[in-house]
């Protein structure tokens, strides 16, 4: 799912077992996938700054069904802003719950410090490379990408992590000038969703603090 | 089935949401520790006794405090009605257009980097007479001032800011440092006595004032930034007035306090040449005679840790300039891209410090002074910047309401921001009138004309590259103002 292959990109699965981005930036990310995988499967959609819930039928997924019963039941709540906040407080437990589910990843607790972050490492290699090795491919090639993956590389790009994705600084421009294309021509509430997470992704930047 | 929210049902969204939010006292801490007291007090306001020979700075302290209070009446007003509360040229751009908007920016990058470098300079000189009590060795101040660079550099492009609670702690102990002191200078008084005399209002009717309004403009910068929590506070219609106004009481009261009681210690007629002959250990020798040596050293290590802290605390408020601004697409993009690993604003962290390696070394070959021509210029240039922001803004604040009342009472739309507007205009006057005296030098000195006028060359290119954006990149030109919001403007059409 849409939230899963974000983490396998914003997340060093296969090496160090840490994340690639930094904290805020990778809830805020996961939240905004969480929100697209229900976008994407017509029960919500994303209009200008307002969340709109088009049908409670379930996914049969516990995330995603969770999420989109959270949404059902506060419909006094329809600002995208707020559901990305509220969603990026829980979005990296629910998601490596997701892929620990499904035996996609281990988890590592350190031994020492309790407090530092978790390690997270793929079981398999293949599956775990593909969401990034997919992007780069279709950005560099220029291959039509569906909606999935628009959206996908929409999100990577709103946490400014286009240039891990596309490793090779020479393919960058390719790169950049064809995911603007892509960009211009997603559908509206996809469109929408991802600037809002890459508005909420500026302003956590602006309003840092330790 | 839903159920519809009833007032006796908890929301648990908000709630949620609620839990880390912050209150007033919190968003006051980081605004008074991002302002580093004993850097005011330590450095500014002896070094402006040395520099301008005039005396009045405390009373200049309560009556900046008291108009800049009035301002805040209608600032934290329009900041309810503000999509992005972040700095001045958001509000200027949105009361009196995106041409205004621009020009205050670039004010606004010039007036932040300049305050930041002139912090470097008061590092070296500041801990060059630690270094030697230590180890004995004497380095040149750059060298010193170099490191604390290097090591703002890196801290900065990796993202690493002071922890909070490190912060909240050097900014307890420079407060309670300073109030020791003020109790000190108060308690064994010079000959003079009690005087009050640099608290009289008199004291502000002398040639040169307005050197003492930029300078204690200066003491208040970063009073301004506690409407950028209003996202994040709990209640953003009382929390960020009250910490507005708080963080200036404090900041008035302190600084108008410490400015006094050095002068009741040396007598107001001694101020000035015992300033002149310390530098930056004349509060620490001053206080010396009263306290004893551990405690004043103690004090000196704070002084330094309190540059430090606000150096870092400048760098990072300076890269997000450029990186609000390079998301707006009013600078190149780059500087609205972050380093993925840290979320650093890498490019603006980096000009920032390009800028400061530059200024540093060319300070040293010139052979300048780091406390009064590299601190003390910097930092009443960047005051000055500040002061016409302020000014800008409070005219903003009048044409925003005049345009769309918003349910706002006629106190916070018109009768407290326009008496703030006309004081602030006054102080604008008087501080172009008086720049010699800010800088020490005589009448008709070209410095004194050269440095105003580059704020005045900065807004007059600003406004030529909005009407540049407005015809060439109109998309770019509708976001101007909105800061990372920028990024859910869809086009001109809107």
């Amino acid at each position: 799912m849409l939230a899963d292959d974000f983490f396998l990109v914003a997340w060093d699965t296969t090496g160090t077992g840490k994340p690639r981005l930094y904290l805020q930036g990778l809830t805020l990310g996961l939240a905004g996938a969480l929100i697209g995988e229900l976008v994407l499967e017509n029960r919500l959609t994303v209009s200008g700054t307002r969340l709109q819930l088009l049908d409670r039928l379930p996914l049969r997924e516990s995330v995603a069904d969770a999420t989109l019963a959270d949404i059902a039941n506060s419909p006094q709540h329809t600002d995208v802003r707020t559901w990305l906040a509220y969603l990026a407080q829980r979005s990296l437990d629910d998601v490596t719950g997701r892929l620990l589910t499904v035996g996609l990843l281990e988890c590592v607790t350190p031994k020492l410090l309790k407090h530092k972050q978790n390690r997270y490492f793929a079981t398999e290699f293949g599956p775990a490379v593909w969401p990034s090795t997919r992007l780069r491919l279709s950005l560099v090639r220029r291959q039509p990408l569906n909606p999935y993956d628009m959206l996908l590389a929409a999100l990577v790009d709103a946490c400014g992590m286009t240039d891990t994705v596309v490793e090779d600084p020479d393919h960058r421009p390719t790169a950049h000038r064809y995911l603007a294309a892509v960009l211009a021509a997603m559908p509206q509430p996809l469109r929408d969703l991802s600037r809002h997470v890459s508005a909420a992704v500026g302003d956590a930047v602006l309003t840092y603090r330790t | 089935m839903p159920v519809a929210p009833s007032p006796t049902r908890p929301d648990p969204i908000a709630g949620a949401l609620a839990a880390d939010r912050l209150g007033a006292p919190s968003v006051v801490y980081f605004v008074l520790s991002a302002a580093a007291p004993l850097t005011v007090v330590a450095g500014v306001v002896t070094t402006a006794y040395a520099v301008t020979g005039i005396t009045g700075l405390p009373v200049a302290f309560l009556a900046v405090g008291a108009v800049l209070a009035v301002f805040a009446v209608g600032y934290v007003a329009m900041a309810r009605h503000m999509a992005n509360a972040g700095a001045f040229y958001t509000y200027i751009s949105r009361g009196l257009g995106r041409p205004a908007g621009i020009a205050a920016a670039w004010v606004a990058l010039i007036a932040y980097n300049a305050l930041q470098v002139g912090l470097y300079g008061a590092f070296g000189a500041a801990a060059t007479p630690l270094v030697e009590r230590w180890t004995g060795v004497s380095p040149p101040w750059w060298l010193l001032s170099l490191v604390a660079w290097a090591l703002v550099s890196v801290l900065g492009v990796m993202r690493i800011d002071v922890n909070g609670r490190l912060l909240a702690v050097l900014l307890t102990a420079e407060v309670a440092v300073i109030l020791l002191f003020d109790v000190a200078d108060v308690a064994g008084p010079a000959p003079a006595g009690l005087s009050l005399e640099t608290l009289s209002p008199g004291a502000l009717f002398v040639p040169g004032v307005g050197a003492l309004l930029i300078t204690a403009t200066l003491g208040f910068v970063g009073f301004e930034s506690a409407v950028v929590f209003s996202e994040e506070s709990r209640d953003p219609r009382r929390t960020v007035p009250t910490a507005t106004y708080a963080s200036i009481a404090i900041i008035a009261g302190l600084y108008a306090l410490s400015a006094w009681a050095m002068t009741v210690a040396t007598g107001p007629a001694h101020i000035v040449e015992a300033a002149r002959r310390d530098g930056a250990e004349t509060i620490f020798v001053i206080a010396a005679t009263q306290l004893g040596s551990a405690v004043v050293d103690i004090a000196r290590t704070l002084f330094v840790t309190s540059l430090f802290a606000a150096m870092i605390s400048f760098h990072n408020t300076t890269a997000r300039y450029f990186f609000a601004l390079g998301r707006e697409r009013v600078l190149p993009a780059v500087f609205g891209r972050t380093r993925p690993r840290t979320g650093a604003p890498k490019a603006g962290s980096i000009a920032q410090s390009v800028l400061g390696f530059l200024v540093i070394v060319g300070y040293a070959v010139l052979g300048l002074d780091p406390l009064v021509q590299l601190f003390f210029y910097g930092g009443t240039f960047g005051g000055f910047g500040v002061l016409l922001l302020v000014f800008a803004t409070s005219i903003a604040v009048i044409a925003f309401f005049s345009r769309e009342p918003s349910g706002e009472d006629v106190w916070r739309r018109l009768a407290a921001p326009v008496p703030a507007a006309a004081a602030l205009a006054v102080m604008v006057v008087l501080a172009v009138i008086n720049f010699p005296t800010v800088l020490g030098v005589p009448e008709g000195d070209p410095l004194a004309w050269i440095l105003p006028s580059v704020y005045g060359v900065a807004a007059v290119v600003g406004v030529v590259w909005a009407m540049v954006l407005r015809s060439g990149q109109p998309a770019v030109y509708s976001r101007v103002g909105l800061g990372a919001k920028a990024a859910t403007v869809h086009d001109l059409a809107r």
